[in-house]
């Protein structure tokens, strides 16, 4: 692979912010038609390198020099780089979601005719285009009618539609599911074998090893190595250990479960879709949750465990049909959050960002957000009291944050998350229920995140994971639930649980029962 | 120790501020001044303010101008302010009180509103400011001083009657098909107008020599918010669409000129024949119509001559004399009879416009 | 030179950390100064310091329920014409059904409270946006006005005029100044005093550092020499005049909302619905209470401010109300609250208000006519604004906003990064 010819170098890349060093020093060499992967813990500098390279930090805000095709250049913004060929596929995608797929690839770049738009031409190449990445939809299909996986599909012929040479993605499979992601990964192959060159940003170490050539490592802003994933003998450990600069010996924490009674146990659960209500979301689901136990919801994207997990959160999802929630030996009924809240229910949003936390507020405000009651008095809240709440649980998750006043939106992904998980464990629950709970933090903070859900089921209460990374529940769960399409379809004990039986289970209807 | 320290610094502060303030600041102020009207007039070059409404008609910004230069050639110093175009009655209650702030001596109000001015007169009143009602009297406060205006009754009976001569004389013989407009409900003087013309009106209507087709002759029903031009345009748009789709419109009382050229407007667009519409104020557009043959009168309410009276007002107030007035007995504000100065208008056709307008350096020219 | 760092980071915060506000703060004390010598000490007199409180305390009044409504993510543009609804009909039940003016008060407050039932049933509980709801309550309201009023104007009784331009009256010995004003002024300083101390010990109890003691003495004495100057200005108004009861009705309750919003889990709950509203819900708060409250709130505030007007103009008129919810909404906005809601205070809403005040009556003494007063207030709101937004994007403070950043803790805070700079504030460690 090294004997390709050099298509991108950037040489000693330094980029300040005021008071923060965000890159120092850091050299990059792509060689043309492979996929190279940039890897290192969030905060490492990573986009900040890669907005640096399409022209988002323009020449003049960074020092260091950009070398492509041979020689030197100086993007003013991002069309410059476009214009070279260089084309980013942010993590958040950049599509309009009312706009056709053909309107989306087109944007801004749209094929004219006598200074109108002309549409039929712009349909042909939008299906020339589309079947270039494997994507078969109507191209006046509107965005926000496909699932993600497709829209970053959409993304991608988008990138072809300016005659990409480089292209860059940032965390593609992030929102993806396995099937989607896979599929993902197979296009990058076909592009490596038509000679286009990638540069890929991730957090899934498998897929990583599974598909790059070459891997650059960065930390704290600094390179730390460039690995050739066959000539090194690259696996996933190698590549954690360059993450965080030391060997990671285990990536769960050790734990003994200590399992008590069933106390939390939802029967015949039915729930229909907000909108539009002949789409049953939740089709006669029952599970158990035990005091101190982990469980895990496993199922595709769409599979309906969000869904499932927020209409037991106090009806906040869908449409109530049947169904009974018994705690304790009682049934209880939960027609609002304030009642699930009020009952020992906690659940910690897949979503931080969108609908988990007030990004405006602070560490403090957010901590105690769900419980106002327990700080006030009449209503009136105690400041000190606040305080006081939102500090030990900063010191007993070890949030990194100089103190409780700081804003949420300022912390890293993985302390956000500890953020969330302080707000709810504040309420005191005695069942949380998880969702992909370390969705974008990168694998030092996970290992924090896995020790205090551990915690927390020691100290008796029932928690429930939902996740789409396999991996993480094998290694986190005492018992595995299966969803398909809103059924549950299995229930799988640790010992059992690999990821083939899960992953049947997860694609088919048929209820299978390995326990 | 330290804390002891603190404290008496900040004790030490206080009272140092304390003395600072009350050495500037000692005893109530605001007792300067004629309030009792007692004294014999005031300086000769002293303040003089002047309040008028929104610049939403011509003769508002003619007046400014003269106020503005009329005063400064009597000597005095001015502050002549308009009212926002939205928030007029606020406005004005601000700019009364920031003249009386500033000392004036005379405060002239064209009022928006002129309900709603008692507490700004009284202040005034109270700072010792004689309060000169210019043009639209202001209700509701015994602390108003003096009020001048031309004859506004007077006005409405010269546009009544212009309106049935203009009409015998397009066509002799009734019945006719009239329409009756009335200005701004909030304005005192609408009412004034409009009772003047029905003064005139009202024997020919019983009679059933002229007919409102509409029926629509309550003042409530005839009354345009704000003197606005585009409210009179709708209003009369439904009329001809609800009344006179065969029927012939023969006159149309409008109390201004502003919504008499909206009127004409309205039916023009309709594509009837212009009837016999009043006017009042001589504004320019309206001369220039009548001059055409749109617009049959209008009413030359000069106010140079306004304006004239009222800056010899001041004048006798500043050399503390009473100023003259001719009505004492009809101005009823609802708190006390005001002493009043009326001016005679002139009611103008086509047929006497050059000579009324001799004089008018701007008008003038437009009827040669 | 640490004294003078200790006073950067110590003196203008409290309270009030918000850089936006403080900034805000400096440019009314900025614009008072110029005023006031630019009209020859005309401004700070007291005559024209009790007229500006008169002339504005109804659209501070406004500004306070503005700032709910906004910061709940909300806009309210009927205020205007419930206030001139309210009027009317509170003006006509004392001139025709001759209620007493105490009860014709509660009256007017009970019709803002219907009023505010049905635009917040309409905002939260169909679902429909404030902005269509309260345009298409403009509309009514203000056609209501003129239906009921017939456009006419209606005087009210003495007594009812008391609320808009009435003022603490005269008791006690000659002092030369008016006795309750300065009492009320002392009860201010006794407050600002003990305040700060308390201030001071919530801090001990959050196991941070105090702000040293000078600074603590300083700006005791800065607020308790503003007050004092203050009720002395106030005191020594004509007699007669002292400070209104519209700024003492005011006052109360840019206190009592003040509290409200910032100490009590209810205000809580609507910077919550703001900031993200599916997260507010998601954590217990009932989104449909918090929406319908501040629509109703806002409305109840609105026919109070209509009463002071009327009562200040001694009648309702057709055209009360009038572009008022604008000056409101100005009033917060420039006040550093944001459009998309979640961010915004009482007090910054206030001086916010109190800028626009200030500029219009000096301007009005400096005797420049509306049009242009108008063009004025315009460039300082698009001004004020803008000079925030770019502060934001460029990811940084003014000068100003650096010295007020952190009062909360000695610990300094890092220096602010770019918001989308890839940053985790310190690096998470992996036990081995």
């Amino acid at each position: 692979m090294s004997d390709l010819p050099v298509l991108l170098e950037m040489r000693s890349i330094t980029k300040e912010f005021p008071g923060v060093k965000a890159l120092a020093d850091v050299n990059l060499v792509v060689r043309a038609g492979e996929i190279h992967a940039i890897v290192g813990e969030n905060g490492a500098g990573k986009s900040t390198l890669m907005k640096v390279l399409s022209g988002v930090y323009p020449y003049g805000s960074y020092d260091g020099q950009i070398v492509y095709q041979g020689a030197e250049t100086r993007f003013s913004d991002i069309r410059a780089s476009e214009n070279a060929g260089i084309v980013i596929i942010h993590q958040e995608l950049a599509l309009i979601p009312g706009m056709s797929i053909a309107e989306n690839i087109f944007l801004g770049n749209e094929p004219r005719k006598r200074g109108a738009i002309d549409w039929k031409a712009a349909n042909r190449m939008a299906l020339d285009l589309m079947a270039r990445v494997g994507l078969r939809e109507d191209p006046d299909t509107l965005v926000k009618d496909i699932g993600v996986g497709k829209q970053q599909l959409v993304e991608i012929a988008k990138a072809f539609a300016k005659d990409v040479k480089l292209l860059i993605l940032d965390e593609p499979t992030a929102a993806l599911n396995e099937a989607d992601s896979q599929h993902l990964l197979d296009l990058l192959r076909g592009f490596r074998s038509r000679g286009i060159t990638s540069i890929m940003i991730s957090h899934k170490l498998n897929e990583i090893e599974a598909i790059a050539d070459q891997i650059t490592i960065i930390r704290d802003g600094r390179t730390v190595e460039t690995l050739d994933v066959k000539a090194d003998g690259v696996d996933e450990d190698r590549i954690v250990r360059g993450m965080v600069g030391r060997e990671l010996s285990s990536r769960f924490p050790d734990h003994t479960p200590k399992i008590g009674e069933v106390f939390f146990e939802v029967r015949n659960w039915n729930v229909r879709h907000p909108i539009s209500a002949e789409r049953q979301v939740c089709k006669n689901e029952s599970f158990t949750v035990r005091r101190g136990e982990i469980v895990g919801f496993a199922g595709l994207m769409g599979a309906g465990r969000t869904e499932l997990a927020m209409s037991v959160f106090g009806r906040s999802y869908g449409v109530y049909e049947s169904g009974t929630i018994i705690k304790d030996g009682k049934e209880i009924v939960l027609k609002s959050v304030a009642d699930a809240i009020a009952h020992g229910l906690a659940y910690v949003s897949e979503d931080r960002k969108a609908i988990g936390l007030n990004l405006l507020d602070d560490i403090k405000t957010s901590t105690v957000a769900a419980k106002l009651s327990k700080i006030s008095r009449h209503g009136v809240l105690d400041e000190v009291a606040e305080y006081q709440a939102a500090e030990s649980y900063r010191r007993e998750l070890r949030t990194k944050a100089p103190t409780v006043d700081e804003g949420v939106s300022k912390l890293s992904g993985g302390n956000q998350q500890k953020v969330v998980l302080a707000k709810w464990m504040f309420t005191d629950p005695d069942l949380l229920i998880l969702d992909e709970p370390t969705r974008g933090i990168d694998v030092g903070a996970k290992y924090e995140i896995y020790g205090i859900i551990q915690r927390l089921a020691d100290q008796g209460k029932g928690v429930v994971v939902i996740s789409s990374e396999l991996p993480e529940l094998i290694g986190l769960c005492d018992r595995i639930y299966t969803v398909f399409e809103g059924t549950i379809t299995g229930e799988i004990a640790r010992q059992d649980a690999d990821p083939e039986t899960l992953m049947k289970q997860m694609t088919s209807t048929k209820k299978m029962q390995t326990r | 120790m330290r804390k002891l320290i603190g404290k008496s610094m900040a004790i030490g502060a206080i009272a140092a501020l304390a003395l600072t303030a009350t050495a500037c600041g000692n005893g109530r102020e605001g007792d300067t001044g004629g309030a009792k009207g007692d004294t014999k007039g005031f300086a000769a070059d002293s303040l003089i303010g002047v309040a008028l409404p929104s610049k939403t008609s011509e003769n508002w910004v003619l007046a400014g101008d003269l106020f503005t230069n009329g005063l400064k050639e009597a000597g005095f110093k001015s502050d002549v302010q308009y009212a926002g175009a939205s928030t007029t009655v606020a406005d004005q209650q601000a700019q009364i009180t920031a003249m009386v702030t500033k000392g004036a001596k005379v405060i002239v109000i064209g009022a928006t509103d002129a309900a709603q001015l008692s507490t700004q007169v009284a202040a005034a009143h109270a700072a010792g400011a004689k309060v000169i009602a210019y043009d639209r009297l202001i209700t509701n406060t015994p602390d108003l001083d003096y009020y001048v205006a031309f004859d506004n009754f007077k006005v409405g009976q010269l546009q009544g009657q212009a309106l049935l001569d203009g009409m015998k004389a397009k066509k002799p013989n009734g019945p006719y098909n009239i329409e009756l407009f009335s200005g701004s409900p909030d304005d005192n003087n609408a009412g004034v107008f409009f009772n003047g013309a029905m003064d005139v009106l009202k024997p020919e209507i019983d009679k059933g020599n002229v007919v409102v087709a509409s029926k629509q002759t309550d003042v409530k029903q005839t009354a345009i918010q704000g003197w606005k031009a585009e409210g009179a345009q709708a209003r009369m748009d439904q009329l001809l669409t609800s009344t006179y789709g065969n029927k012939e419109l023969d006159g149309v009382l409008s109390p201004n000129d502003t919504l008499a050229r909206a009127i004409i407007t309205s039916i023009k667009g309709a594509g009837k024949t212009i009837p016999v519409v009043t006017g009042q104020d001589s504004e320019v557009e309206s001369v220039k119509s009548i001059m055409a043959g749109e617009q049959y009168m209008t009413i030359n309410k000069d106010t140079r001559n306004l304006v004239k009276q009222t800056i010899a007002m001041v004048k006798s107030l500043q050399a503390g004399n009473t100023p003259e007035v001719n009505d004492t007995k009809s101005y009823n504000n609802g708190a006390k009879v005001v002493d009043t100065y009326l001016l005679p208008p002139v009611a103008v056709t086509k047929a006497n416009a050059a000579e009324a307008y001799a004089n008018d350096p701007k008008l003038g020219p437009l009827t040669k | 030179m640490s004294r003078i760092k200790d006073l950067q980071k110590n003196l203008f915060g409290g309270t009030t950390s918000n850089a936006r506000q403080f900034g805000m703060i400096f440019t009314l004390v900025l614009i008072v100064l110029i005023f006031q010598i630019w009209t020859n000490g005309l401004t700070l007199r007291s005559d024209n310091l009790i007229a500006l409180f008169n002339q504005n305390s109804y659209i501070l009044i406004l500004a306070i329920g503005m700032l709910m409504v906004i910061v709940a993510g909300h806009i309210d543009l009927s205020v205007g014409s419930i206030a001139a609804f309210t009027g009317i009909l509170v003006a006509k039940s004392m001139a025709e059904w001759s209620l007493p003016w105490p009860v014709a008060i509660l009256f007017g407050l009970v019709i803002g409270a219907i009023i505010g039932a049905w635009q917040g049933f309409w905002v939260a509980y169909v679902g429909v946006p404030a902005f269509i709801v309260t345009l298409a309550g403009m509309l009514l309201f203000r056609g209501g006005n003129q239906f009921i009023g017939n456009a006419n104007t209606i005087s009210v009784p003495e007594g009812f005029r008391v609320i808009g331009s009435g003022f603490l009256p005269e008791v006690g010995p000659d002092t030369g100044y008016n006795n309750l004003t300065l009492l009320l002024g002392l009860a201010a300083c006794v407050a600002v005093v003990w305040r700060e101390f308390q201030a001071r010990k919530t801090r001990r109890e959050m196991d941070a550092e105090p702000a040293p003691m000078w600074i603590s003495v300083l700006r005791m004495a800065v607020m308790v020499g503003v007050i004092v100057f203050a009720s002395l200005r106030f005191a020594s108004g004509r007699v007669g005049t002292s400070f209104p009861v519209s700024g003492i009705i005011l006052l109360a309750l840019v206190l009592a909302y003040s509290f409200y919003t910032r100490n009590t889990a209810g205000g809580r709950h609507i910077y919550a619905v703001g900031g993200n509203s599916r997260a507010a819900e998601l954590s217990g708060v009932k989104l449909k209470r918090v929406n319908f409250f501040v629509m109703m709130n806002m409305a109840i505030l609105a026919s109070l401010a209509g009463m002071i007007f009327v009562a200040r103009s001694a009648a309702s008129g057709p055209q009360d109300g009038n572009g008022w919810e604008l000056d409101a909404i100005a009033a917060v906005f420039i006040g550093g609250a944001a459009v998309a809601g979640g961010i915004g205070t009482i007090s910054g809403s206030i001086v916010g208000g109190l800028v626009m005040a200030v500029l219009n009556n000096g301007l009005q003494l400096q005797g420049v006519g509306t049009d242009k007063v108008q063009i004025i207030k315009g460039l300082v709101l698009l001004l004020a604004v803008a000079v925030d937004v770019y502060n934001k994007k460029q990811g940084r403070f003014s000068i100003i906003g650096s010295l007020t950043r952190s009062f909360r803790r000695d610990t300094p805070a890092p220096p602010t990064a770019p918001p989308d700079a890839e940053r985790e504030t310190a690096r998470t460690a992996v036990p081995s």
